[in-house]
């Protein structure tokens, strides 16, 4: 299968000045293939946020060989990386006006295009991705008049409307409630498979992580790092081992956690 | 997807508004040419501006006086509009404007050092008619706004993080007005009065041949900024999704400042520090075209920009005779209250 992100070697670090680092995580070897969906599991401060921002080149890390569909993520300018990755971040918005289908068309920015000046395939791709994450009813609409879950449907259809092979989505489920976190990771399944685009995300929610991901990536706060499919992870009491703690205990058969 | 379409063109309501704005902007110029002390016939304003200049008292006042007032007036709401939108959007803050980046308390240091200095000399620069000092003012004022917007974009190329420059930007400006204290304090009441007058601002002290220039210059950065019309778009999202989205920041950033930063040195240069326009004009085009989109924006600041300025100066020229209010206080009575209206709707709009 086609690799769409390639991580041959990455040494993620936090940095106290300009000398002070720490290791956070040492990732070898390690693959998004075409179509998967792949969820980056840990508890706060392991380190999935520094990842991600590693990945995408917002944060320095302190040693990095990454690839993107086969070329060296260091041998790629700006302009072509947003061809081949697309964002969701957790930073907020603050503007009042934006409407909801002009920040969907600043996803087609890196083609040339904007609000205003866009081509008949910018018009096809700024609709598909509408619809897909089910928005086109507020298209008009201002997107500080929206509720977190549907701010979070814009922002990741903005994504789709990027056009890229892979999406990486920091955090794409939290402030969001329940069902809402259930039907966002629904829908970026069905994108996943439907359009062949590869997903990459962090997240808190284990529950849904382990349903909808083809991949899990287990961040710990010491360090280590296992990968693997869900059901083999949850099989091999890994998932047990490193989510147990003070009388919580991951139950296999209903996929949650118990209380005792 | 036909829905969308009709969505993503650009709608009438903006074009017609722009027009009319457009022509408001004509009407007020000839106002600000027709109305002053001196009465005048609309008669001999269209004759004069029609070429027909024949040992006429009348045209004397126009071209040398009125005219370029007006044009200065128009250029430099166009320039403040313009850089305030600039400022607001490369900062992702509404309180952004010209003053805060302590462009224009450079341009204050530099008038003052030369107009305080002639407590030392016995030179009175500002005198009426001197046109050796009217040239030697702009060019002092002009000299401090470019030492510190230098100063902030040296600053920014080495600090990716905005907030900071904009931090530093307002610390510069504390200082600079500290240092131009200082100088006030040891000048004689005379030139310390004169330089108060400057720091009032008036759209008056240029000539026709200088506003033509400032003009032309004005024209130039704007046209700049048109090349900015999408990313300035993408950059509503912040820093890092405009880097996820192929834009190089830290260049932008530069260019940005760069733009802004010449459009408020040239402004403050010719006429002085002029409150509050920079920043109130960016938030009334927002809340007419209901809009947050450069492609929209960057028209409507400048026409509007220009606009308000002329009313402004309308304003100032009402109470007849040899006076006029000083300009600043005008655009700030008009400014503040309309800065005010902006926020509290900004702030209703987060909470409903």
């Amino acid at each position: 299968m086609k690799e769409v992100l390639k991580i041959k070697n990455l040494k993620t670090a936090y940095f106290v000045g300009k000398r002070n680092q720490r290791i956070l995580h040492h990732l070898q070897n390690l693959a998004v293939y075409e179509g998967d969906l792949v969820s980056v599991l840990g508890l706060n401060g392991s380190g999935k946020s520094t990842l991600i921002r590693s990945l995408l080149g917002m944060q320095k890390s302190v040693e990095s060989e990454i690839y993107f569909q086969n070329t060296n993520s260091r041998s790629i300018n700006i302009n072509e990386l947003a061809k081949l990755v697309s964002v969701v971040l957790t930073d907020k918005l603050e503007d009042n006006f934006l409407k909801v289908y002009e920040i969907v068309s600043l996803g087609r920015f890196p083609y040339g295009s904007s609000t205003g000046s866009l081509t008949e395939l910018d018009k096809e791709k700024i609709s598909m991705a509408m619809e897909s994450m089910n928005i086109t009813e507020f298209a008009n609409r201002s997107f500080s008049q929206l509720s977190d879950g549907e701010k979070q449907r814009v922002l990741i259809a903005r994504a789709i409307a990027q056009d890229t092979p892979l999406i990486i989505l920091d955090e794409p489920a939290a402030f969001i409630d329940s069902p809402g976190k259930l039907s966002i990771m629904k829908m970026l399944k069905l994108i996943s498979k439907s359009q062949n685009k590869s997903v990459l995300l962090t997240t808190h929610d284990i529950e849904s992580a382990l349903k909808f991901s083809d991949k899990i990536w287990l961040l710990s706060q010491d360090g280590s790092f296992q990968s693997g499919i869900p059901e083999e992870m949850i099989n091999n009491d890994l998932i047990n081992s490193f989510f147990d703690k003070d009388g919580i205990t991951f139950n296999k058969e209903k996929l949650g956690f118990d209380i005792d | 997807m036909l829905k969308i379409e009709k969505i993503l063109s650009l709608n009438n309501k903006t074009f017609s508004y722009l027009f009319f704005l457009s022509l408001g902007v004509i009407v007020l110029f000839l106002l600000n040419l027709w109305y002053g002390s001196v009465l005048i016939s609309a008669e001999n304003v269209l004759k004069t501006l029609l070429g027909n200049t024949n040992n006429n008292s009348d045209s004397i006042i126009i071209i040398n006086y009125r005219l370029p007032q007006a044009i200065t007036a128009l250029a430099i709401g166009m320039a403040l509009g313009l850089s305030g939108l600039l400022l607001q959007t490369l900062f992702n803050n509404p309180l952004a404007g010209p003053s805060v980046l302590g462009i224009s308390s450079g341009a204050s240091f530099g008038v003052a050092l030369v107009v305080l200095s002639g407590s030392i000399t016995g030179i009175n620069y500002l005198m009426p008619g001197l046109v050796f000092g009217n040239i030697l003012i702009v060019a002092s004022a002009l000299i401090g706004a470019f030492a510190v917007l230098f100063l902030i974009i040296f600053i920014s190329a080495r600090i990716g993080n905005i907030v900071v420059v904009l931090i530093i930007g307002i610390m510069i400006g504390y200082a600079i007005n500290a240092l131009v204290g200082v100088l006030q304090f040891f000048s004689r009441s005379m030139e310390l009065q004169e330089y108060v007058i400057w720091g009032l601002g008036s759209f008056s002290k240029t000539t026709l041949t200088q506003s033509v220039y400032l003009s032309l210059s004005i024209l130039i950065l704007i046209v700049f900024s048109f090349f900015f019309r999408n990313s300035l778009n993408v950059l509503l999202m912040g820093k890092n999704y405009a880097q996820s989205m192929g834009i190089n920041t830290k260049r932008m950033q530069f260019s940005v400042l760069l733009i802004a930063g010449l459009l408020i040195a040239l402004a403050t240069a010719f006429t002085g520090p002029i409150a509050f326009l920079g920043l109130a004009i960016p938030h009334i085009a927002r809340n007419l075209f209901n809009t947050s989109n450069h492609r929209v924006l960057l028209p409507a600041v400048i026409i509007l920009g220009a606009f308000i300025a002329l009313v402004c100066n309308f304003i100032s020229k009402l109470p007849g005779y040899d006076t006029s209010l000083p300009i600043n206080a005008v655009t700030s009575m008009i400014g503040a209250p309309i800065v005010i209206w902006a926020i509290i709707k900004r702030s209703k709009i987060r909470q409903s």
